[in-house]
């Protein structure tokens, strides 16, 4: 403590020396002090360097400070979050205050700026909203944020789509790290639990470019709370109950420092979760249940200069797939799509049995960050181990066996290289990403397996630049990537063939944001981006769960089903050229934003009805893997209108238009049309008693009028019979199903906060899809069985210390 | 200071860079058994009077592949005679030896859990009568005539069945479907052809004359 003392009073006795030798130059720094609903705030503490004023009536503040590249820039108010940035005086300031509402919503605003400085189009879903979705998976989450929606396969597992594009097209950066799972699958979720997260950032623009290939619909970014640096015990439990299917999940946070060592943090973070048969409006949804754990350590080191940080989570997931949707043949399909309740519909049991996945992920992670000057290092090191079975009903005492059996090993490497320039205005970012993969199955399944054992070796160097001047922003990338495989699998005739396959291109970006001064803003990329084909597109063989077709990839023969070499084949990347603008508005009422796109992807790789095949099993029809040219045309709209304090109302409208351009033809798994309002009622805080609130959501969702034709099972079988061929003369895509209809939804939410010295309790009453509506949802897998869930009532509590 | 905040940084970055190059590699992947493959389906009409039996083979060549099935012919059999068939499943993918060879085996044992159904057109059998039990399972059939023609709850298998020709004037020609349903924990004394998943699901061209 003396010590302390010491130094401090000696530095302090210092600085006026420091300031004596240097020239008397002096500068301004000017600004303005903003609150939360953008009118100007008088009176806050401002100072610069250590000189100190305070904010005019109209919000303005100016200080006279000697000449240097940074200022460091504290800006106070009672209430409100402090803002403390290096600055410089060769620009007027916008500083815009935040509610101090939680510690924790601190992080969020920090963070977000950091990891999405090369992207215009995003969305945030901050910790309010997260905490108002706690409970649901990581998918359902996101359903929340305009132009972001999930193809479904039941009640549990919810694969994100953005923009109208999924799967491999969507990358997901968990911790910084690179998601790595087995995504080719429809009816596979991203392996991440929600309650990891303090923010989670959508980037809709395709401009993410220093994260990678693949990210031809956008990046979803799960960002982590900053570890505590100080030796402060602090933590967050919290318990939500749910009705349907009565699930409960139970989620803890505890975090804290070391006494002697200033700057060192721990968390510990936990999710238990359990559910049995949830229930449609009429009947139970029989084998939905789900058992889910997962945990994370986290710890880091934190100095001005360097920032150290290891990390492991680990993620285990049981989910029942519906009884009814487990179909062998078209017939079996016919059956089970005409049968409603669903085939094997038992009362409500929390047991999981077949059909039913097992999926468990490990991540670990290294990452430094030093910073020299105004230069920063970072490196970013990943191992993930994921694990997958999936278990069917199947014969001869099969059934414990899984059909699917596969490890997918992943590291990742990314180095980078960040400079800002003297002034802060000037951006440059140059980083090389390695990764090395292996994905093997495990032996044991006794089928021929459905994907081949791999080698990924990838490898990409990247540049991005950016410039800033008082009103626009533009910004600019390159990166070049690599990725080779080495592939070994066994064809229909359960014989091995081997090859290695490599692919390389080039992505870019450009983009810009212009703001106009009355808290208006545009911004608008174009940028081009490529993937090279997951081996499951090039090499899939057979059938999976609950799916009722056969699928074949792209480098298996036509006619013989022989795997055939890429340089015999007609191949070629898929490159997506996408271009997306936001106009925004924000002033002390409202808050609007438009936001509309289009993504054009050459050389389009889905699965194209092909024919129809018969084996002793009866009659099915199969897929190929094929590649067309796609289009994607949105807009996503979104308002915020406060005509009082109290008073919220805010639309969301999310359209999407996706043509197969070269078949001039539809594309399935397209999401429909989403039109939503929230009204929003807030009370004023009182002594104890914050945060008030309670919520309608109305929403609506229209048919997809954009479907591929109609062919139901029974025009399949009759054509079959009369040996007509449906498919040779005509390449259009085709459903079994229509569409469903449109629908209505209204969810209720009531919550408060109270807070005492230490500790903040917050309470939440919710209910989805109040009026139990029954519906079916054109992008659920689970749609040709089953109805959607029927009416919800949860109830949370959470409590942060 | 800097110099050996970068030095560590580097020799960091070195070694997540040996962690990730020596990390991983595939393994050679293993030739698995292949139970549930039915590739040759076989039905041998053995006549009650000791004549010789009738005996129809259905070959899958490529299984999952698009190619269709073949049949060695229809299935002819002579008027007004009784005849007991008989169904076997092979795995031509596994070896002879291999438990794994022959599923109408695995199909007897879990034979509380499968059930056969049978179709035919234009009443080509005298016993039993109609057009067999696929569009109601109480319609009349005869699963009778070995140990596997019903399971170990006494309900209906089917891998051997009873059945007496029409006694017609000419020829006539019959499509004779054979359905393998998987029913497990579905089968039931009221499950029928609907129930469960399909194993096994073929039509026959079958001539009486």
């Amino acid at each position: 403590m003396q010590k302390q003392h010491l130094l401090f009073c000696l530095l302090f006795s210092l600085a006026p020396l420091c300031l004596w030798s240097q020239t008397t130059c002096k500068e301004l720094v000017k600004g303005r002090v903003w609150d939360e609903a953008d009118a100007p705030l008088s009176n806050a503490f401002v100072s610069v360097d250590g000189v100190a004023t305070v904010s005019q009536p109209d919000g303005t503040f100016s200080v006279e400070v000697t000449c240097a590249k940074f200022h460091q820039l504290v800006v106070r108010f009672l209430g409100y979050r402090a803002v403390s940035e290096k600055v410089s005086a060769d620009r007027s300031l916008d500083i815009h205050l935040q509610p101090d509402q939680q510690e924790l919503d601190e992080v969020v605003i920090e963070t977000v700026a950091e990891k999405t400085e090369t992207a215009q189009n995003f969305s945030v879903v901050n910790e309010k909203i997260l905490e108002a979705n706690a409970g649901k998976t990581l998918g359902e989450t996101l359903k929340d944020v305009p132009g972001v929606n999930a193809i479904q396969a039941g009640p549990g597992i919810f694969k994100p789509v953005i923009h109208g594009v999924h799967s491999q097209r969507v990358l997901i950066l968990n911790h910084g790290i690179r998601q790595e799972g087995q995504q080719w699958g429809a009816e596979h979720a991203p392996e991440i639990d929600p309650f990891i997260a303090s923010n989670i950032v959508v980037v809709k623009d395709a401009s993410a470019i220093k994260y990678g290939t693949d990210a031809l619909g956008g990046v979803i970014i799960v960002n982590p709370p900053n570890l505590p640096r100080i030796n402060k015990l602090g933590g967050a439990f919290q318990t939500i109950a749910q009705s349907n299917g009565r699930m409960g999940t139970v989620s803890g946070m505890l975090e804290g420092g070391l006494k002697n060592l200033a700057g060192f943090g721990w968390r510990l973070q936990g999710t238990p979760k359990r559910a049995g048969d949830f229930h449609a409006p009429t009947y139970q949804l029989t084998n939905t249940g789900l058992s889910e754990t997962d945990f994370s350590v986290a710890t880091g080191y934190q100095t001005e200069k360097v920032k150290l940080e290891a990390f492991f989570s680990h993620f285990q997931t049981e989910l029942g797939i519906l009884r009814g949707a487990a179909v062998g043949n078209i017939n079996d399909l016919l059956v089970a799509t005409e049968r409603e309740p669903p085939q094997g519909t038992l009362p409500f049991s929390h047991s999981i049995g077949e059909p039913r996945q097992d999926v468990r992920h490990n991540l670990f992670k290294l990452s430094a960050e030093l910073k020299s000057g105004t230069t920063f290092w970072r490196m970013n090191y990943g191992m993930q181990h994921n694990a997958r079975q999936e278990f069917d009903q199947r014969i001869g005492g099969l059934s414990k066996r899984p059909v699917i059996d596969l490890v997918l090993t992943t590291h990742t490497l990314d180095v980078e290289r960040e400079n800002i320039s003297q002034s802060n205005t000037l951006h440059t970012t140059f980083g090389a990403s390695m990764m090395a993969q292996s994905n093997n199955n495990i032996p044991g399944t006794q089928r021929i397996p459905f994907i081949p054992n791999y080698d990924n070796f990838s490898g990409g160097i990247y540049g991005i630049i950016k410039k800033e001047w008082v009103k626009l922003m533009l910004n600019a990338g390159l990166r070049y990537d690599y990725r080779s495989y080495s592939v070994a699998g066994f064809d229909f005739k359960n014989e091995l063939y081997t090859s290695s396959l490599l692919f390389q291109n080039v992505s870019a970006t450009l983009g810009g944001n212009y703001s106009f001064r009355t808290g208006k803003s545009f911004s608008s990329s174009v940028s081009s981006a490529w993937r090279p084909p997951h081996v499951a597109e090039l090499y899939s063989l057979g059938t999976h769960q609950s799916a009722a077709a056969i699928e074949y990839g792209l480098l298996l023969n036509e006619q013989t089903n022989e795997v055939i070499d890429i340089k015999n084949s007609n191949f070629k990347n898929e490159q997506a050229l996408k271009w997306v603008s936001t106009y925004r508005v924000k002033n002390r009422k409202l808050l609007w934003e438009a936001t509309g796109y289009v993504n054009y992807i050459f050389n389009y790789i889905y699965l194209r009805p092909t024919g129809v095949t018969q084996t002793v099993r009866g009659v099915y029809p199969y897929f190929r893997y094929t590649q067309t040219d796609a289009s994607f045309f949105g807009a996503d709209l979104m308002m915020e209108w406060r005509p009082s304090p109290h008073m919220m109302v805010s639309p969301k409208v999310s359209l999407l238009k996706a043509t197969d351009e070269k078949n001039n033809d539809f594309l399935v798994f397209i999401p429909a049309n989403r039109y939503e309002t929230v009204f929003r009622w807030e009370a004023f805080e009182r002594m104890k008693l914050k945060g008030f609130y309670a919520e309608a959501r109305i929403l609506f969702t229209d048919r997809q009028h954009r479907a591929p034709r109609l062919l139901s099972v029974r025009q399949i079988n009759e054509a079959n019979e009369a040996g007509t061929d449906l498919f040779a003369n005509d390449k259009r895509n085709f459903d079994f199903m229509d569409a469903p209809a449109a629908y209505w939804l209204v969810n209720l939410s009531t919550g408060f906060s109270v807070r005492s010295q230490k500790v903040k309790y917050d309470f939440r009453l919710s209910a989805d899809n109040l009026f139990n509506t029954a519906y079916r949802n054109y992008t659920n897998r689970l749609r040709y069985f089953a109805d959607e869930l029927g009416s919800n009532f949860s109830i949370l509590l959470k409590c942060t210390f | 200071m800097n110099k050996t905040i970068l030095k560590s940084f580097a020799s960091i970055t070195m070694i997540a860079a040996v962690l990730l190059l020596a990390g991983c590699s595939k393994e050679d992947p293993k030739k698995e058994d292949t139970p549930e493959l039915i590739t040759k389906a076989t039905l041998v009409f053995t006549p009650s009077d000791g004549s010789a039996a009738v005996t129809v083979t259905a070959t899958d060549p490529d299984n999952q592949g698009a190619q269709p099935i073949r049949v060695d012919g229809p299935i002819n059999l002579v008027k007004n005679k009784t005849y007991v068939m008989t169904i076997s499943l092979i795995n031509g993918l596994a070896q002879p030896t291999d438990p794994a060879y022959d599923i109408s085996e695995e199909v007897e044992e879990e034979g509380d859990e499968h059930q056969f159904y049978f179709s035919w057109t234009n009443d080509v059998f005298a016993s039993p009568t109609g057009n067999g039990n696929i569009d109601n399972p109480n319609d009349a059939m005869n699963y009778t005539g070995g140990a596997n023609s019903k399971d170990t709850n006494g309900r209906n298998l089917g891998l051997t069945t009873t059945w007496t020709t029409a006694n017609p004037t000419g020829t006539i020609n019959s499509n004779f479907r054979v359905l393998l349903k998987h029913q497990p924990g579905l089968k039931t004394n009221t499950s029928d052809a609907n129930t469960g998943e399909t194993d096994f699901d073929m039509t026959f061209v079958l001539n009486v004359q």
